[in-house]
């Protein structure tokens, strides 16, 4: 096994990690999902907490992949993947969202140079509710990409250590 | 091509019904397809039933893909059935290791009908 590269400062990965974590996200509902995530033109507010996916990186990425949009947009997501009416849709969004965010944490740590054999992922979790919160106790780089899905909020966000 | 008999081990069961759609947009008739969500549960049903194609991810909890893949090349039943891997585990260390332990080939996610149609047929065929 190879060394593990330098990982870029978290300022200096801000910028380029948040387009690639953009490029990522796009790749990932354009195959899968076959709808393509627009941008705001406006960002409003941090995602409602109803649905939330994570997967954690480990290795020479240390942090957390997160997924928030709210359970009809999860929904929607789960339809489109599977074929499946709305109702039928509903018993799987929540393992949707998990594998949805699992797609990305692996197709952008793809995009960095050296990351892909360097980098695991975890097993993804899925968090629904109507009234919570996430803390992450990760202290470092934040990237947050806020997108639209089908006009309903779709964020992703990277924590990533040090 | 012949009738085929496919398990597919990942531990999302959308990637499953997924998998086992493009499998069939691929053109296989598939006469037998059983899902798994992990290497233990894969491991049994190996033990009661016949397979041509094992598709599998590789983080799954319980067992995951490589050591799964690695088990059954000891078991004199199944040993010879090709395995695919499906997963977002894509780099060249996972896809070499994946290889030497015996499999046939290795799709990353996220994939299209496509791309899963152009790795199978192959290891189908071979």
């Amino acid at each position: 096994m190879s060394a593990p590269k330098q990982m870029p400062s978290a300022e200096d990965a801000t910028e380029s990690w948040r387009l690639l974590l953009h490029q990522a996200a796009v790749e990932v509902m354009t195959t899968m999902v076959g709808v393509a995530p627009t941008v705001p033109e406006q960002i409003e507010s941090e995602p409602s907490e109803q649905v939330t996916g994570m997967v954690g990186l480990a290795g020479a990425l240390c942090g957390l992949l997160s997924i928030h949009c709210s359970p009809k947009v999860a929904t929607e997501i789960a339809s489109r993947m599977l074929g499946l009416g709305e109702e039928e849709a509903a018993q799987h969004w929540v393992d949707a969202v998990g594998e949805i965010c699992n797609m990305v944490a692996g197709a952008f740590k793809a995009k960095i140079p050296g990351l892909d054999d360097q980098c695991m992922l975890s097993v993804p979790t899925v968090i629904t509710g109507d009234s919570y919160a996430t803390q992450s106790l990760i202290v470092g780089n934040r990237t947050a990409v806020h997108l639209l899905f089908q006009g309903e909020p779709f964020v992703v966000i990277l924590e990533t250590n040090g | 091509m012949p009738q085929i008999r496919a398990l597919i081990v990942d531990d999302s069961s959308v990637m499953r019904k997924i998998v086992e759609r493009c499998l069939r947009q691929a053109g296989l008739d598939l006469s037998d397809v059983q899902q798994a969500s992990n290497g233990v549960e894969a491991l049994a049903i190996l033990n009661q039933s016949d397979f041509d194609l094992i598709l599998s991810d590789i983080n799954m909890p319980l067992m995951d893909g490589l050591e799964f893949v690695k088990t059954i090349r000891t078991l004199e039943k199944a040993k010879d059935i090709p395995v695919v891997m499906i997963t977002t585990e894509g780099g060249e260390q996972h896809v070499l290791e994946a290889l030497s332990l015996g499999a046939k080939g290795y799709i990353r996610k996220p994939f299209t009908p496509e791309q899963v149609k152009e790795h199978v047929i192959p290891v189908l065929r071979s």
